[in-house]
């Protein structure tokens, strides 16, 4: 069984698709703490089953993944119509040109271990700045 | 049935996987057996990670494909940014012919299950030869009892046999023994680090690998930047057949006279230790020694105290010497006063001395090899050493300083390890210091064990025709010390 999670939605969604748990959860507390809402996924796989369901606005992927990498993600993504445009944030601890040689189609690329700030540079450079979530 | 690959026929060598780890294959002798299933323990810090990636980097350059999977806090990215410094490295391996995933998430959200699924998956969909799954510990800590973890290590091994894959399991060290896995693994090497002083000596022992023989016992190693080193312990990689073919051919030492004291020369293949305090000449008789080296007998001049620079402005005055550096015959190995292991040191000198088919050597002294790391006797070792170099075709000159200078006895404890063993020392007469030299063992020739007094030139030792110079330095410290004393009054 692959593994999604979400958080209560307000604002933009953003899709996270990394195969290490830690990664995701401090990733998942950042955003959803800046206003986004935020669903993980542990592979390609299991991400692309939720995209038509949650339609995110943008996709932090990671490239080295177990079932489904990456790569194979991707082209998936822009075979489909439906979700062709949504923007893709690559991470990877290989240097971007690694990644350009397997893959093309992404927007941004961040290489591990990035610095949070430059995560949500780069998340505000294809979305705009976030609506905070209302507070309870 | 992938189970019937594993009960080999007799008459069938068992493939081996190299480790492409220097020293560890000689360890294994021959690297670990295709299809295994291998436990890596150590402490943290003790270099299981990085042994791990460099057997993956070493098998990927033959075309084979690697899975790394972490259970472990650091994230890949880290830990690829730690190894990065290390030669073995190749960044544009990784998601070629290595791929790195975390089985983090499966093991918690899906336990052992889950973690065997992931790796079946991914084993059979990359066709991957090497797993290496680091983090063991973390499956182990998930199982429910010690059936549930025997029962995933046997479907590990059972999923290994049909891909044909060899596994490593890389974990802390097993706590209590015999556990589960213990029983059930093809093998398992034990990395430790002790504290010695103000060093640290590292340990790589083999406490279990199935099929084959190795090297028992501990073996030392460093982690540098190609990695993690092997120093296999000499004593075991010595051979048992004797190589000596008895010859009893004699060399020259380079000092005419000690060459008629010991019978006509020093036999050929024999260790000679000088043994004498600071000043006798020890190295002066070493480097006349090494002067009659030659294309055809080559020279090493093995040492730790001073440096090639030293000698050869020593060197200036012997002309056969100067002559021997120029052409090349003589090379000079300076040993700098750092951490070196006993193991590494015995490896540049047999490197050196296979590497250019080494006649003569000389080595100064004993004592560096003392000071070395380690953690048993040096006696076995240099038993070892002598016995290589003995088979390797090399006549030794070694020094050994001990600590008195003027004495009757000075003992290095090597004298049965030995076979020829010369005594320099002071005598001091009257207000005046002499040198003297004396032979007290030739193996298995007569030699002349009287005294003689010797000189330091600018041409190097000299050495008196006969004892009687000594006799009379000897006759006046004799006659000195019947003298009555006398008092001295106000």
């Amino acid at each position: 069984m692959e593994t999604t999670s979400d958080s209560r939605p307000a604002g933009k969604t953003i899709l996270v698709v990394d195969d290490e748990f830690g990664v995701l959860e401090v990733v998942e507390y950042i955003l959803a703490d800046l206003g986004y809402a935020v669903v993980s996924a542990i592979n390609g796989r299991a991400a692309l089953a939720r995209i038509k369901e949650i339609k995110p606005d943008l996709i932090v992927l990671d490239f080295m993944m177990p079932v489904m990498d990456g790569a194979e993600f991707l082209k998936a993504l822009r075979e489909d119509p439906a979700c062709r445009e949504i923007p893709v944030i690559m991470t990877s601890a290989l240097p971007e040109k690694n990644i350009k040689e397997k893959c093309s189609g992404f927007d941004i690329f961040l290489r591990k271990p990035y610095k949070y700030e430059h995560l949500i540079e780069a998340i505000e450079a294809l979305l705009g700045k976030p609506v905070k979530k209302q507070e309870e | 049935m992938p189970h019937n690959k594993r009960m080999s026929n007799k008459s069938e060598a068992l493939e081996r996987i190299p480790s492409g780890v220097m020293g560890l294959d000689e360890v294994l002798e021959g690297g670990f057996i295709k299809g295994g299933l291998y436990i890596i323990e150590g402490a943290p810090g003790t270099g299981k990670t990085v042994l791990g990636n460099q057997i993956c980097f070493h098998q990927i350059k033959s075309g084979k494909v690697v899975l790394y999977v972490t259970l472990i806090a650091e994230t890949v990215a880290r830990m690829l940014l730690n190894l990065r410094a290390m030669n073995f490295f190749d960044e544009g391996a990784i998601g070629n012919g290595i791929v790195y995933v975390s089985g983090f998430s499966a093991l918690k959200n899906e336990g052992l299950r889950g973690l065997l699924h992931l790796l079946r998956r991914e084993v059979l969909a990359r066709r991957v030869s090497i797993v290496v799954l680091d983090g063991f510990a973390a499956a182990s800590d998930a199982a429910s009892s010690a059936e549930d973890l025997k029962v995933f290590v046997q479907q590990l091994q059972i999923q290994a046999d049909s891909a044909d894959a060899t596994v490593f399991l890389l974990t802390n060290p097993i706590e209590s023994s015999p556990s589960s896995e213990e029983t059930m693994v093809d093998g398992i090497i034990s990395l430790s680090s002790t504290v010695h002083g103000s060093s640290s000596l590292r340990e790589l022992y083999v406490r279990k690998l199935r099929g084959s023989s190795y090297l028992e016992g501990v073996h030392n190693y460093k982690i540098v930047q190609e990695g993690l080193v092997i120093y296999p312990r000499l004593e075991k990689r010595v051979g048992r057949a004797p190589r000596d073919n008895g010859e009893l051919e004699r060399v020259t030492s380079g000092v005419p006279r000690l060459d008629v004291m010991v019978g006509g020369g020093l036999p050929r293949r024999s260790m000679t230790m000088l043994v004498g305090p600071s000043g006798t000449g020890k190295t002066t008789f070493g480097l006349q020694f090494l002067s009659r080296a030659t294309a055809a007998e080559p020279g090493l001049f093995f040492g730790f105290y001073e440096t090639p620079a030293r000698i050869r402005t020593k060197s200036r005055s012997f002309t056969t010497l100067s002559q021997a550096l120029d052409s090349g015959a003589v090379e000079m190995m300076w040993q700098a006063p750092t951490e070196w292991l006993l193991d590494e040191l015995a490896d540049n000198l047999l490197k050196a001395v296979r590497q250019r088919k080494v006649r003569r050597l000389f080595i100064d002294g004993l004592g560096g090899f003392r000071k070395a790391l380690r953690s048993r006797a040096i006696e076995p070792f240099f038993a070892a050493l002598v016995e290589e170099l003995r088979g390797e075709g090399v006549t030794t000159v070694c020094t050994a300083e001990v600590a008195e200078i003027i004495g009757p006895t000075m003992s290095t404890g090597m004298s049965d390890i030995t076979d020829n063993h010369i005594l320099m020392r002071f005598i001091e007469a009257g207000a005046a210091l002499y040198r003297i030299i004396s032979v007290l063992k030739v193996r298995d020739s007569s030699f002349d064990s009287g005294l003689r007094q010797f000189s330091i030139t600018e041409e190097g030792i000299e050495i008196a025709e006969d004892s009687r110079g000594a006799e009379l330095v000897l006759s006046s410290v004799a006659a000195r010390a019947r003298q009555p004393e006398i008092a001295v009054s106000r």
